[in-house]
């Protein structure tokens, strides 16, 4: 995997700079403002919604419904607009459910934001692992959602593509190639499910987005990606892509050794928010997991959103009342070192 | 094979055969741009039911002016790195004297083509052997169990039963078989857990090993399939297995109901992709494996071609 470099985005400070900020530097620490916010401006802030789902049986429209609310998005701004739902069925196996966004979820976002007055829904996904779609669709239990409900479909991995100007630059590829149809949506929701990853430490929103890179250019198990460095294709996809909104399945979530053979937790949320670096920051403190020891997370901070607890508003519930430790093993060296202090 | 004169199979080879564009290309969907997988594929299922030489040739005529200076194809021309579709073209060509001498620079790109491969270390969390050489999806990354045994059917039916990429390829693909027996994408064991085996890959790395590897060494691979056949109605796992099982003689004798009832599932799915219908066909159709296509076929064609 190759290493981790400053992206070009971030600007290298001249000797002027230095000098001026060697001046200065000392009156900022001691007026609590610093270096980045002299540089860049105010810190980031973003809001995330926590709501509280023990099980699969709960309404979820009402509580999607409540969460689009608190996060200040209206009938208004959805109206007419067409969204692209992106659960995560990285490799789904019958009796597995832990492994995958449930369908129930992903119903229940269909429903809510068909309510709100969308133009159209549609759920894609390009499974990491699976080179026969209708059989995740299937195995995971969305088959039967998607088609008694009439929802459309996309398999991300095989449809028409086209480049775009990477816009991160963690990783060495000048482009990269989407599926035509993140072009033509308005909204795109990454629909993860809440898992602790052997290499990654976690997966969540922004890991869900492997799943957008269609196999035909990335291979089977999007082999480009994984050459090129995890967390540097996350971070590059996820700034090239920009999605609107994350969604969270933390009902059942998988600790241990995920994102595929690890055990079932109960932690009994959904998680939403517009910024995915929040929201995937919640989940971890959530998770009992630091998200500054998440080395995607600690890059993207600032960057492509808020990391830190207290720029991240918290909606519903407070991440601190349903605070479920995942467990982490001790042979996965991702997994070392990240627990929440 | 196939009852021919059914109408579900006329309705799907009908459906390929108006998918041809007037370059003789083939798209995935209709009103999309042709692909080679998607033109090496449907002429596959086209000419193992005897349709059209004409279509067919036109077809194999495409996938030529697609062919790279090195003799590989790609899914993307932009994007010459992705050369999974080239053993798909090899079998296109095959047994069709104007096209031997693209199917023989394919052959040579094959034969020389491989994937990224190291040594494992000794703390290593994976179980496979990662310096066995196979076959990648894309240029310069490591070697999977789909192209390698796609690559190595190919080959073996294009004349090099006996090659050592053959071998190497039979070497890799055992590593790469579940203790429990099967295979998925090509890992094995991570951090000291087995992970779970895949009917689609299953299916094809079985059909790769059929002529070259005792049965007792992929007995459970075989069980595994098995064991999964009365749920499979999916054209890419429905396919893949069916030509694994009947490259080792099993094929099931509820196969061709099977094989209609998936296509009558495009009722529920939509229509299926040109690739994911062209393989379905081809699987009806090869009672005895993919290789099972190819022999009075390709000897047929040559005859005539030559007059």
């Amino acid at each position: 995997m190759s290493k981790i470099q400053m992206p070009q985005v971030t600007p290298a400070l001249s000797r002027r700079e230095l000098l001026k900020a060697s001046l200065i530097g000392s009156g900022m620490v001691f007026s609590g403002f610093s270096l980045y916010q002299w540089l860049h401006g105010p810190l980031q802030t973003a809001q995330t919604f926590i709501g509280k789902a023990p099980n699969y049986q709960i309404n979820f429209p009402t509580l999607i419904l409540a969460g689009l609310r608190e996060l200040g998005i209206t009938a208004a701004e959805v109206q007419g607009k067409r969204i692209l739902l992106k659960p995560n069925l990285v490799e789904p196996h019958k009796g597995l459910p832990h492994i995958n966004t449930h369908p129930l979820v992903v119903q229940g976002a269909v429903e809510s934001f068909l309510r709100l007055g969308a133009a159209s829904v549609v759920v894609a996904e390009g499974p990491g692992h699976r080179h026969d779609t209708l059989l995740v669709l299937e195995e995971s239990g969305l088959a039967d959602v998607l088609y008694e409900d009439h929802i459309p479909f996309k398999d991300l991995n095989t449809m028409e593509s086209h480049p775009l100007k990477n816009l991160g630059r963690y990783t060495n590829m000048d482009t990269l190639v989407f599926p035509q149809i993140l072009q033509t949506v308005d909204w795109i929701v990454s629909m993860a499910k809440m898992k602790t990853h052997h290499w990654a430490g976690a997966t969540l929103s922004m890991k869900n987005l492997f799943g957008c890179m269609p196999g035909n250019y990335y291979g089977w198990p999007k082999n480009v990606l994984h050459s090129e460095g995890i967390t540097e294709s996350i971070l590059d996809i996820t700034a090239t892509l920009k999605p609107h909104l994350a969604i969270i399945d933390g009902v059942v979530g998988m600790e241990g050794d995920g994102p595929i053979m690890g055990n079932p937790i109960q932690s009994g949320v959904l998680v939403m928010g517009k910024n995915l670096p929040s929201v995937d920051a919640t989940c971890c403190r959530i998770m009992g997991i630091d998200p500054y020891r998440i080395t995607y997370l600690e890059k993207a901070d600032q960057w492509l959103g808020p990391i830190r607890d207290s720029l991240i508003e918290q909606r519903g519930e407070r991440w601190g009342t349903v605070h479920t430790p995942f467990r982490l093993q001790p042979d996965i060296p991702a997994h070392q070192g990240i627990r929440l202090g | 094979m196939a009852s021919f004169h059914l109408p579900a199979y006329q309705t799907a080879l009908q459906t390929i055969q108006q998918s041809q564009l007037p370059h003789g290309g083939f798209a995935s969907q209709p009103e999309n741009q042709p692909r080679t997988d998607s033109t090496a594929w449907a002429v596959l299922a086209l000419s193992a039911f005897d349709i059209s030489d004409d279509i067919c040739d036109r077809g194999r005529g495409y996938l030529q002016t697609q062919q790279h200076k090195n003799g590989s194809l790609s899914f993307s021309s932009n994007h010459p790195e992705t050369s999974w579709p080239t053993p798909i073209a090899i079998l296109a060509w095959h047994g069709v004297k104007q096209f031997q001498t693209a199917q023989q620079r394919a052959v040579e790109f094959l034969l020389d083509f491989t994937g990224a491969h190291f040594e494992k270390s000794s703390h290593s969390a994976i179980g496979h052997d990662p310096s066995i050489r196979g076959w990648p999806w894309v240029a310069h990354t490591h070697s999977w169990v789909l192209p390698t045994a796609l690559a190595m059917t190919t080959l073996q039916i294009a004349g090099f039963p006996q090659h050592q990429r053959i071998d190497e390829g039979k070497h890799m693909l055992l590593d790469r078989q579940l203790p429990h027996g099967g295979w998925n994408s090509g890992n094995t064991i991570t951090f000291g857990k087995e992970l779970h085996p895949l009917p689609e890959c299953t299916g094809i790395a079985l059909q790769a090993l059929a002529s070259n590897t005792p049965m007792n060494q992929v007995e459970k691979s075989l069980d595994y399939v098995l064991g999964q056949w009365p749920s499979l109605q999916t054209p890419i796992s429905l396919g893949w297995a069916l030509l694994g099982l009947g490259a080792w003689g099993l094929r099931p004798a509820n196969a061709e109901e099977k094989v209609l009832t998936s296509l009558d599932l495009q009722a529920r799915y939509g229509p299926y992709s040109l690739p994911s219908l062209s393989l379905l066909l081809c699987a009806a159709q090869a009672s005895h494996g993919l290789h099972s296509l190819f022999g009075h076929r390709s000897l047929s064609r040559q005859h005539s071609s030559s007059q």
